[in-house]
């Protein structure tokens, strides 16, 4: 036990002790929201992304002059021109494309004539404005104003869900679940990831510099193996904790930023639109259902399965490590390792959509996918034995790669040359010391 | 007897590694260990470091059956060196004393002896992969003896050291031999084994094929040949020996004598002195470590063939 906590601590001290570790804990939070801030700021911003585009609208049929929309990515201006000279004006005046509007009262041709390839977005736009007005248009012809159909097109439905509880009935979060779910899905893949990945750095690296030799003539391999795998745990822990601390720190200061930036647009819009008042309280209802989660207990499950999962995984990525020379030789073994995690990662989304479905349940036993797929069940609240059979399974499931990881790393970490094949590696684990 | 290793097995997947290996190794000596490459010298090393496991046999380490305990006593030195990169030499020293039953306050008061004797105070702070190879192997050798080790077991100790690194071992093989320590060491190198070993075994395809002291193997490998200057007439052969390599290097000249049959000294001077020469030297030809290795390896493949 000495000894594993002598491996543990060097494993541990040789990676926090670096200045790198500091930087990227307190970086990546900060490079993440800025890669997911640039995203958002562009989607809403898509002037930036795209430039305005100004149509010249031949309309032969004249049904159609001055009528169409303009916005802030398109302009629309009108002109009759003969069809002989399209050419000479799309080259000529600063415009990207004539919108021929052909003549007729029925099934009316449209051709859009453009000097690029437009986008497949400016189509369907023109094509909207265009679809919109011949709706109105039938519309007025049936009797029905612009108005009246507005006031149609607004009437909204919310349902609210009750989910049984045990007295009565609680308000259901479904959406804040499905945050919150996937949130921690995908916070536990990427760490096994990351941290799998280092452990099988770390034993690479020991069986290139050869220090293995003289480290298992002081200590069992098993003892090194385990060592190695709890330090780095404690290393992804203790990041983990540096950030929730300056979640912590920041969340008071951020949360009331929000929330005072929330009313200044209630009150500015207040009045002037009633549909974004249901808008606003829908977003706060939102707020709300956070607050109703148990997240002191969602923590504990979370790091349950961050544990239990890394451990699972990180002792198969230390067998393949032990197993070959350098890290270019790692993909064949690696293969195995991550299909499951990112089959758990592309069923998480499913898996939200139905959390009690009889395949959520399977995969939240199966060890291989639980870490995964329980961290997006959790938030929608499942019965207790169902979470401590997966824990159970989960517990068996590490200690049985870590057996199987042990047999191969004790035998592979003094193997050089020739990278092994799988019908070698299998015999590895019946061959003794 | 600091280790008795009885009747010891060692076979991989395609080949037997050590087959029925007995040997008795001194304590307080130098034992060499050696060998072609590839003739199991490193597979006995790794049984008895503990990093292997033999398949039938005993060794017995002070008397008593080897055990995972008995790795504190030990110190091993492995032919393919290896440090952590990235670690200072002082953290990277003061890990392997503690892996090796060291508390911290005690691996630090021995790890000042070193420092202090190889001059490397300058260095404790710089991590491994700054360092030149030749100080590489200092920390190394340091890393192998820093816990007091009562046996030293070197793989190739000598293999990449330059002469003047080379014989800083050399001194402080010598010294620890002098502190009391054993110490066990394999190579190819036999110069190093004709200054150094008191005790040594020569394997060979898995098989011991030759053991004992250093001078009992020479006198075992005597060839009955001796050295003679002279003046006078030239020696000519007789019925008891014969002439080989004769040089006359002005008045003095010298030969090779081989006898036909083993003899005591003194009756091969008498029989000289009754020739008509006058005797400027005498001497008994030893074989040198690397002609008994020749010799012993050609020997065993030789006799395996006509079996």
């Amino acid at each position: 036990m000495h000894k594993i906590f002598l491996i543990c601590k060097r494993e541990y001290l040789s990676r926090v002790k670096k200045r790198s570790f500091l930087l990227m804990t307190l970086l990546s939070p900060l490079l993440i929201a800025l890669f997911y801030g640039m995203i958002f700021y562009f989607t809403i911003n898509k002037s930036i992304t795209e430039e305005r585009k100004t149509i010249l609208v031949c309309d032969e049929s004249t049904r159609f002059e001055n009528k169409l929309e303009n916005s802030k990515l398109l302009l629309f201006k009108y002109k009759t021109l003969k069809q002989t000279d399209f050419e000479k004006t799309l080259n000529e005046s600063a415009i990207d494309g004539i919108l021929w509007i052909h003549s007729g009262t029925a099934n009316i041709k449209y051709d859009l004539l453009s000097k690029e390839q437009p986008g497949i977005g400016l189509t369907n736009i023109i094509e909207n404005k265009i679809e919109k007005i011949i709706k109105n248009e039938a519309l007025a012809a049936k009797g029905i104003s612009e108005n009246t159909l507005d006031e149609i097109n607004n009437l909204k439905v919310n349902i609210s869900t009750q989910v049984k509880a045990k007295v009565g009935y609680e308000k259901a979060n479904s959406e804040a679940s499905s945050i919150l779910g996937f949130l921690g899905a995908f916070l536990i893949y990427f760490f096994i990831f990351l941290y799998g990945v280092q452990v099988m750095k770390g034993v690479i690296e020991e069986k290139t510099n050869r220090i293995v030799e003289v480290i298992i003539s002081s200590v069992k391999p098993f003892q090194l193996m385990m060592g190695k795998i709890i330090g780095i745990a404690f290393v992804g822990v203790t990041q983990f904790a540096i950030w929730i601390a300056l979640i912590l720190l920041f969340s008071g200061s951020v949360t009331s930023i929000i929330q005072s930036k929330m009313q200044i647009n209630a009150a500015a819009i207040q009045g002037i639109q009633e549909s974004t008042q249901v808008n606003q309280n829908v977003s706060i209802d939102f707020l709300q259902e956070f607050e109703s989660f148990n997240i002191p207990l969602l923590l504990i499950y979370f790091l349950f399965y961050f544990i239990g999962g890394y451990l699972f995984y990180g002792a198969l990525f230390a067998a393949v490590g032990s197993a070959v020379d350098s890290e270019t030789d790692t993909q064949q073994f690696m293969m195995p390792i991550t299909l499951p995690l990112i089959f758990s990662i592309v069923f998480a989304q499913h898996i939200i959509n139905d959390p009690n479905s009889n395949l959520a349940v399977w995969l939240s036993m199966i060890p291989f996918t639980s870490p995964i797929i329980m961290m997006v069940r959790l938030p929608f609240g499942i019965p207790l034995e169902q979470i401590f059979l997966s824990m159970l399974c989960l517990v068996i499931g590490f200690m049985g790669t870590v057996w199987f990881a042990g047999k191969i790393y004790r035998i592979g970490i003094l193997t050089y040359g020739k990278k092994p094949t799988y019908k070698e590696i299998f015999k590895w684990l019946f061959r003794k010391n | 007897m600091i280790l008795e290793i009885e009747n010891l097995n060692k076979s991989y997947q395609n080949h037997i590694a050590l087959s029925n290996i007995n040997l008795s190794i001194n304590k307080g000596g130098i034992f060499g260990l050696l060998g072609p490459n590839g003739a199991g010298k490193t597979s006995l090393i790794r049984i008895l470091t503990h990093i292997t496991e033999a398949d039938s046999g005993t060794i017995l380490f002070n008397g008593e059956k080897l055990n995972q305990n008995h790795i504190y006593q030990m110190g091993y030195l492995p032919e393919e060196r290896g440090l952590y990169k990235k670690m200072t030499v002082k953290d990277q020293l003061l890990y392997f004393a503690e892996l090796k039953g060291l508390n911290n306050k005690e691996a630090k008061i021995r790890l000042k002896y070193w420092v202090d004797k190889f001059e490397i105070k300058d260095w404790l702070g710089k991590k491994v992969e700054e360092l030149s190879k030749g100080m590489q192997q200092k920390v190394q050798f340091i890393a192998t003896v820093l816990h007091q080790p009562s046996l030293i077991i070197l793989d190739e100790p000598f293999s990449g050291f330059d002469p003047i690194n080379a014989q800083l071992l050399v001194n402080e093989i010598l010294q620890l031999k002098a502190n009391g320590a054993t110490i066990i060491f394999s190579t190819h190198r036999m110069d190093s084994v004709e200054l150094l070993c008191d005790q040594i075994a020569l394997i060979n395809k898995s098989e011991k094929i030759l053991d004992g002291t250093l001078s009992q193997i020479q006198q075992q490998f005597k060839q009955n040949k001796f050295e003679l200057h002279y003046q006078g007439e030239e020696l000519l052969a007789d019925n008891n020996f014969t002439i080989g390599k004769h040089h006359n290097n002005g008045d003095v000249r010298s030969c090779e004598i081989e006898l036909k049959q083993a003899m005591k000294n003194n009756e091969i001077l008498q029989l000289l002195l009754q020739k008509n020469i006058s005797i400027v030297s005498f001497g008994v030809q030893v074989p040198s470590m690397e002609e008994i290795f020749i010799q012993a390896v050609n020997q065993k493949s030789n006799s395996h063939q006509y079996a």
